[in-house]
């Protein structure tokens, strides 16, 4: 995970630049970021206890009542903190994960039918729309029920999502970037179209590109909770967000905060990104819709 | 001498789709051309929009495949479009556009863009100081090669793609409106820039322009376009001297020369030339103020009218050619 | 204009030959439905009896036009757990949800258009920019928290309203509320910004430079034209009747086409998936037809100089 998230950052010096002028409510929501990225990578220093560790004589204990449970525990005694930290790092791993393979898949279709055009570029645009024309929950669920669970294959399946709209973007650039001049200037010194591709034209439409993971990043939360909430993504003993608000949906009549606890934790993650989101492509790329 | 660029009767259409149902027009852009390049010299070529000449400069460079005839480039055939083989003739025969800036990557500084070729195509030696060198044959100072091109103004951009294109030291370079987007008092650096390159360096140059004045500074010989062919062609002293053609006559004459008018203002009435709508016979027959009956029916073919020279026009004297 | 209508139901066609190709290519990767179905222990003749009941022990390609074939003539197979026909299953289902959707889908046009017009129409003012919040936080808001949190609020803490289950209309207000605040929220947003490009658009500042009243100007000139994107976003919602209500559908216990693939997923009962997901896709694409044709008929350009963008 370390290195995903360079990747995931704004390109250094445009972000420098714009630095000063942020609003407050980004701050915090990069604030609030940067806390969640930090919880993930530090998850195993800093969880109390093991997240499933059962402590018998402290169950169903609120929040802020000991000190040994400052979340409070479950029905089986275990440490909600504990339990929501080790959350954080699964959702965000899927998260990360799905964003970055939706964004390589999409952005190679998207230059592959910008160069090949013809059929390729039909069958790209074809599959686009086939993406776009099935809700992703109910085609992620029919997939989980024939293939049934696991880690990687969530991270997979959730890879798949939103691939289309880097396509489309993608793909628009590239023939663009080949119109205008420079692709073809480079083309035409004898460069191989990897090169022009990896080397020219990713660059110039990288900021477009990462604004859009950005949009993807929080569906792609909502999404995987979505699932663990129905009992379909990860899967017992692993716990994630969705999974904690599905455990926890159990116990609202007798302990609401092991369900809040974990929906708090959503709500502002996909808040703090789509602020953060949002204020990047004003700020970077107003062409965006 | 044998020639560098050779291209015999090419040919190349587009096909347009118009309305809703969609009917296929076939837009012959240049039709049947034959010209070569020596080493070493500079032809011009010259037309108006529509004329045909840049698409004629993308296919002497391979850039396209002609639909007819072909190109060779050395007395070999042109390779594919995007072969290794072609890519690798590249180092040998480079381009310079009408816009400079279009043909930058704004995030790439100019010395990094101008040693590009050499890491393409894997030349050895140190590129950054051969990048140096090259900024400084082109008039640039170190200093500009750690820029971007949004920092640089329009005739230091052309430049940089000046300095690019050398960096392989070519046989070839093809100009295609090098100037025309350039201020008037930056385009005579360039072009002399041009001038001075090619000689020091012996390169041959297509220089393709709607602009006889630098047309005429820069080029040995010259080569007029009309509708995707070649209505004159010749020593290029001797055309803007003494142009055969009618159209040649009239684009010299509508030209700003220094000196006494040799020939009379020919003014060119009628619709500016249309691919898409291309008359019948000699193309030029409906702006021609001395067309015949004949020129309406069939089209006149290019042959030698003079030392050197050659012209497509029915009304040029059979004897005058007989007297080449 | 044919031409354009050709082309959409064309691509219609194709998407709905993906779906199938979909539910068929994953049906088969994903392992022996023989297998499956009837256990790692079971007999071989039981296995074989079975693989020849289904059409198991044909080609591939043979398998696949089959497949086709049956799914055009309606069959779509027998629920693997309580041996009925898939069909019936969903069908009887659909009722129930759209008591849901529906109410919602109603719910999120009457909130959410006004409330965007509005706000694009006041852009700046205290309201526009509380839209400008809610719909954020519409979106943030999963709608399993939120219908989680109306519950502790109005069932459990407030005792106002049941919990889960259909008995009666008042189980029905949370979960119409839980699906129709986070719509309406999206949608006052889009309707906001469509408004708000169509108001900055030139033909806007002629007609009220004409001397036109604002109003008029409005209701002739803007509206009309920011309906055009907002259709796009009404049909997605239309299409979505049927899929939109899984998860809300599946926390209040409502017995809907959403609740049952859940059910089915966790089952691994495959015919009743793949008629749910066929069923979704034949609507997501009637809407879409339904859109694209709609554009034709409110976007002029389209209508004349469909080559241009196709």
């Amino acid at each position: 995970m370390t290195d995903i998230y360079p990747t995931a950052a704004a390109p250094a010096p445009a972000r420098k630049r714009l630095l000063p002028q942020m609003p407050w409510y980004v701050a915090l929501g990069m604030g609030w970021i940067g806390t969640m990225i930090l919880v993930a990578l530090l998850s195993e220093l800093i969880t109390p206890f093991s997240f499933t560790a059962m402590d018998l004589k402290y169950r169903l204990v609120g929040p802020f009542q000991t000190l040994t449970h400052p979340l409070g525990t479950d029905e089986l005694g275990r440490d909600v903190l504990s339990r929501l930290i080790v959350s954080i790092r699964v959702s965000l791993l899927i998260a990360f994960g799905a964003t970055i393979i939706s964004a390589v898949l999409g952005t190679t279709l998207g230059f592959l039918a910008a160069h090949f055009r013809g059929l390729v570029e039909q069958a790209v645009l074809m599959l686009a729309d086939f993406q776009a024309a099935l809700p992703f929950l109910i085609l992620a669920l029919s997939v989980l029920a024939f293939f049934g669970n696991s880690l990687p294959l969530l991270i997979g399946l959730m890879g798949l999502y939103g691939w289309e709209r880097y396509a489309r973007i993608a793909r628009g650039l590239a023939i663009s970037a080949s119109a205008q001049g420079y692709a073809t200037a480079i083309t035409q010194l004898g460069a191989q179209p990897t090169r022009v591709y990896l080397r020219h034209i990713l660059p110039n439409i990288a900021s477009t590109l990462i604004v859009s993971m950005t949009l993807v990043f929080p569906e792609v939360i909502l999404l995987e909770s979505g699932l663990s909430f129905l009992g379909l993504g990860v899967q017992p003993p692993m716990t994630s967000l969705g999974n904690m608000v599905g455990y926890g949906r159990e116990y609202i009549t007798r302990a609401a905060w092991i369900m809040l606890a974990p929906s708090t934790v959503i709500v502002l993650t996909t808040l703090a990104v789509s602020l953060v989101g949002d204020w990047l492509r004003d700020k970077l790329d107003p062409t965006l819709g | 001498m044998s020639a560098l660029l050779t291209l015999d009767t090419v040919a190349r259409e587009y096909v347009t789709r118009k309305g809703l149902l969609g009917h296929r027009r076939v837009v012959r852009a240049v039709d049947g051309v034959s010209l070569q390049v020596m080493p070493g010299e500079t032809l011009g070529i010259v037309g108006e929009s529509g004329s045909g000449k840049s698409t004629m400069g993308r296919m002497a460079l391979g850039l396209e495949r002609p639909d007819e005839g072909s190109v060779s480039f050395d007395g070999a055939p042109m390779p594919l479009l995007g072969s290794a083989a072609w890519r690798g003739l590249r180092k040998r025969m480079q381009m310079v556009f009408q816009d400079p800036l279009a043909a930058l990557d704004r995030r790439w500084t100019v010395l990094d863009q101008i040693i590009e070729p050499l890491t393409i195509h894997g030349i050895p030696g140190d590129a950054r100081a051969a990048g140096l060198e090259a900024l400084a044959a082109v008039g640039l100072s170190r200093d500009h090669g750690a820029r971007y091109p949004h920092e640089l103004s329009g005739g230091q951009r052309q430049r940089v793609i000046i300095a690019r294109a050398l960096i392989t030291n070519p046989d070839l370079l093809v100009c295609d409106e090098p100037v025309s987007a350039l201020d008037v008092s930056i385009q005579a650096q360039v072009v002399n820039l041009l001038i001075d390159l090619q000689k020091t360096r012996g390169l041959a140059m297509m220089f393709i322009s709607h602009d006889l004045r630098v047309v005429r500074q820069i080029s040995s010989r010259v080569a007029v376009m009309y509708l995707g062919r070649i209505v004159e062609e010749g020593p290029a002293a001797q055309v803007f001297h003494d142009p055969q053609h009618p159209y040649s006559r009239a684009l010299v004459s509508a030209a700003p020369t220094p000196g006494p008018r040799r020939i009379e203002q020919v003014i060119l009435t009628g619709e500016p030339p249309n691919p898409a709508a291309r008359p019948s016979g000699c193309a030029f027959h409906p702006r021609c103020p001395v067309a015949t009956a004949r020129c309406r029916t069939e089209v006149p073919a290019l042959v030698p009218a003079g030392p050197g020279r050659r012209a497509a026009c029915h009304l040029i004297e059979p004897a005058a050619k007989v007297a080449a | 204009m044919i031409r354009y209508i050709l082309t959409r139901l064309f691509r219609a066609m194709i998407t709905i030959a993906l779906v199938v190709t979909f539910a068929f290519v994953v049906l088969r990767l994903s392992g022996d439905p023989a297998v499956i179905i009837l256990g790692p222990e079971a007999p071989p003749d039981a296995i074989a009896a079975f693989r020849k009941a289904w059409g198991l022990d044909q080609p591939v390609w043979v398998q696949y036009l089959d497949y086709f074939a049956a799914i055009f003539r309606g069959d779509l197979g027998i629920s693997m757990r309580d041996g009925r026909p898939a069909i019936d299953l969903v069908m009887e289902r659909i009722p129930a949800t759209l008591a849901l959707t529906l109410p919602a889908l109603m719910l999120k046009l009457a909130l959410g258009v006004p409330a965007g017009v509005y706000a694009a129409l006041h852009q700046g003012t205290a309201f526009d920019r509380s839209v400008m919040i809610g719909a954020v936080f519409g979106f943030a808001i999963p709608s399993f928290v939120l219908a989680l949190v109306l519950v502790l609020i109005f069932a459990v803490t407030l005792g106002w309203l049941p919990s889960g289950g259909r008995d009666t209309i008042w189980h029905a207000i949370l979960p119409v509320l839980t699906l129709g605040a986070g719509g309406a929220a999206a949608l006052a947003r889009f309707t906001r910004s469509a408004m708000l490009e169509v108001l900055g658009r030139p033909y806007i500042r002629t007609a009220s430079a004409k001397g036109l009243p604002w109003a008029a100007v409005v209701r002739g000139h803007a509206l009309p034209n920011a309906a055009i994107p907002t259709v796009t976003l009404i049909g997605f919602l239309v299409g979505s009747l049927i899929a939109g209500a899984v998860v809300v559908e599946s926390v209040f216990s409502w017995p809907g086409v959403g609740r049952l693939l859940v059910v089915a997923v966790a089952n691994r009962d495959l015919a009743v998936v793949q008629c749910i997901l066929l069923l979704v896709a034949a609507t997501m694409v009637t809407s879409n037809l339904i859109v694209d044709f709609l554009y034709g008929a409110l976007d002029p350009r389209l209508r004349h100089g469909a080559t241009a963008g196709a």
